[in-house]
C-alpha cells in the first residue's frame, strides 16, 4: 500500500480509539456529567424554592397592605358610628337629665305649692280657733270692755309664747293658750 | 562607578565569545554527525518502512505503540479520578474539581452549541477523541524511547502522526456523523452524510499533515546538533503544545459541527404554488 497504510493497523487504530473513549466516558465523562447536573438540579431546585417564597412573601404583603387599608377604613368608619352613636347617647342623656330635673323641679313646686297650703290652712285656723274662743270669752263674759280686755290678753299671752318659743315654759298659760301652742305644733 | 561597570561589561563581552568559539569549536567536530542521512530519517518519520517495533510478533509502526500507550495513560488517570477524586466532589470545587469539570463542561457545551437536537453521544465521543488528540501530541515530549525491530533506538511519535492512526481517527469521525444522520433522519441522514463524502479523507489527511509536520520540524532540528540549543524549548514545548490544542479544536470542532447538521430534523418546505397568470 502506497504510504505505508496498513488495514490491519488502522483497524488496531480504530479497537483502540473505540476502547478509549468508551472508557473515558464510563469513568469520566457520564459521573462527571451527573454530578454536574444533580448540582444544577440541587441550585435550580433552590432557586425555584426561594422563588416561590419571595412570590408567597409578596402575596402576603399584598394581602397584608389591602388587609390594612380595608382595616383603617373600618376603624374610620367604626368610629364614625361610636361618634354617632355616643352623640345620640348624649343627647337621650341629656333629654333624660332635662327631663328629670323637670320633674324634679315640678314634684318640688308642688310639694312647696302642698307645703305652703297646708301652711297657710294650718295658721288660719289656728286664727279662726283663737278667733273663736275669744268670742266664746267674749261672750261668757258680762261686759263688752272685759270682753275685749280678755281678748287683748289672750292675744297677747298667745303671741308672747308664740315668740318665746322653747325658753318659756307652758305651765304658765292657760287652757286656752295651751290648745293654741299645741295646733301651731302640729 | 561608571568605569567599574564599564570593566564588568567589557568582561562579560570577551567571556560570551571565547565560550561561543569553543561551543563553534565542537560543533564543528566530526565527532558530533548523525551517520543516518537526513532525507531517509524524514523519509522513515513519515513511512515507518524500516523502524517497526515487534509486539509479540506483529510488526506494528511506533504510531501504533504510542496510540495505545496513550490509551493506557488516559484510562488509568480516569480511573484513579473515578475512584479517588469524583466521590469527593464538593458543591463549591477546588482547583482540580475545577479543570475537571471546565473540561467536560467543555466539550458538552461544544456539542449541545453545535448540534443542539442529538448531542448525548457526540458530547462522549468528542471529549474522548479530544483527550486522545492532545494526550498524544503531548506524549511526543516524553520522549519515550523503543528498540526497533532493525535493531535502533526510536523515540515514540505522537500517534496521529502515523497515517494509520490518523486515517483511523477520521474515519471513526466520520462513522460518529454518519450515526447521528442515521439516528435522527434515517435514509435521509445517510444522504446527507454521503454528500460530504470527502470529509473523512480530509479528516484524516488534515491531522496526519498537521502532526507530520510538526514531527518533520521536529526531527529537522533535532538531526543538526547545531539547532539543538535554545531552539527545541520554543520547536518542541511550545509548538506542540500549541499544536496539541489547535488539533484537538479542529477535529472536535468539525465533528461536532457536521454531526449537528446531519441530525438537523427534516422540514419539510412548504409549497409554494405557482400562480398562473389568468388571461382576461
Amino acid at each position: 500500500m502506497p504510504l505505508n497504510i496498513n488495514w490491519q493497523q488502522i483497524l488496531l487504530h480504530l479497537l483502540n480509539l473505540v476502547i478509549l473513549v468508551v472508557g473515558l466516558y464510563l469513568l469520566l465523562y457520564k459521573p462527571v456529567k451527573k454530578f454536574m447536573k444533580k448540582r444544577e438540579d440541587a441550585y435550580k431546585e433552590r432557586e425555584e424554592s426561594t422563588q416561590a417564597a419571595l412570590d408567597n412573601a409578596k402575596a402576603k404583603e399584598e394581602e397584608y397592605s389591602s388587609r390594612l387599608a380595608g382595616v383603617e377604613e373600618e376603624v374610620s368608619q367604626k368610629r364614625e358610628e361610636a361618634a354617632k352613636e355616643l352623640a345620640e347617647v348624649r343627647t337621650q342623656k341629656l333629654q333624660q337629665v332635662a327631663q328629670e330635673a323637670d320633674d324634679m323641679l315640678s314634684s318640688a313646686r308642688e310639694r312647696a305649692q302642698k307645703e305652703h297650703d297646708r301652711i297657710i290652712n294650718g295658721v288660719s285656723d289656728d286664727i279662726k280657733e283663737i278667733v273663736g274662743e275669744a268670742a266664746e270669752k267674749v261672750v261668757m263674759t258680762s261686759s263688752v270692755n272685759d270682753a275685749y280686755e280678755q281678748f287683748l290678753n289672750a292675744a297677747e299671752s298667745g303671741a308672747k309664747s308664740a315668740h318665746a318659743g322653747k325658753k318659756k315654759t307652758v305651765t304658765s298659760m292657760s287652757k286656752a293658750d295651751k290648745k293654741v301652742g299645741a295646733r301651731k305644733k302640729k | 562607578m561608571k568605569t567599574r561597570t564599564k570593566k564588568i561589561i567589557g568582561w562579560s563581552v570577551v567571556a560570551l565569545i571565547v565560550a561561543a568559539l569553543i561551543v563553534g569549536i565542537i560543533l564543528t567536530d566530526g565527532l558530533y554527525t548523525n551517520s543516518e542521512d537526513i532525507s531517509e530519517v524524514m523519509q522513515d518519520a513519515v513511512l515507518h518502512e524500516e523502524n517497526t517495533v515487534d509486539i509479540f510478533g506483529f510488526q506494528a509502526n511506533p504510531g501504533l505503540v504510542s496510540a495505545y500507550l496513550v490509551t493506557i495513560i488516559l484510562l488509568v488517570a480516569a480511573a484513579l479520578i473515578r475512584i479517588f477524586a469524583i466521590p469527593k466532589f464538593t458543591r463549591v470545587p477546588g482547583k482540580f474539581q475545577l479543570a475537571v469539570e471546565s473540561i467536560v463542561g467543555w466539550f458538552d457545551k461544544l456539542a449541545k452549541t453545535n448540534s443542539p437536537h442529538r448531542n448525548s453521544f457526540l458530547g462522549a465521543y468528542i471529549f474522548g477523541a479530544g483527550c486522545y488528540i492532545f494526550t498524544g501530541t503531548l506524549f511526543e515530549l516524553i520522549g519515550v524511547a523503543v528498540v526497533s525491530s532493525a535493531g535502533n533506538s526510536v523515540v515514540l511519535p505522537a500517534p496521529l502522526s502515523d497515517i494509520n492512526g490518523a486515517i483511523a481517527m477520521g474515519f471513526l469521525s466520520y462513522f460518529v456523523i454518519l450515526s447521528g444522520g442515521i439516528v435522527s433522519n434515517g435514509m435521509r441522514g445517510v444522504g446527507r452524510t454521503l454528500k460530504d463524502f470527502s470529509l473523512p479523507i480530509s479528516m484524516s489527511f488534515r491531522l496526519f499533515g498537521a502532526l507530520l509536520s510538526g514531527l518533520l520540524v521536529s526531527e529537522l532540528v533535532y538531526y543538526y546538533i547545531a539547532l539543538s540549543f535554545v531552539l527545541p524549548v520554543v520547536v518542541g514545548v511550545l509548538f506542540t503544545l500549541l499544536h496539541a490544542l489547535i488539533q484537538t479544536y479542529v477535529l472536535v470542532m468539525l465533528t461536532s459541527l457536521f454531526y449537528g447538521e446531519v441530525s438537523e430534523p427534516y422540514e419539510k418546505k412548504a409549497k409554494v404554488k405557482k400562480k398562473k397568470a389568468v388571461k382576461q
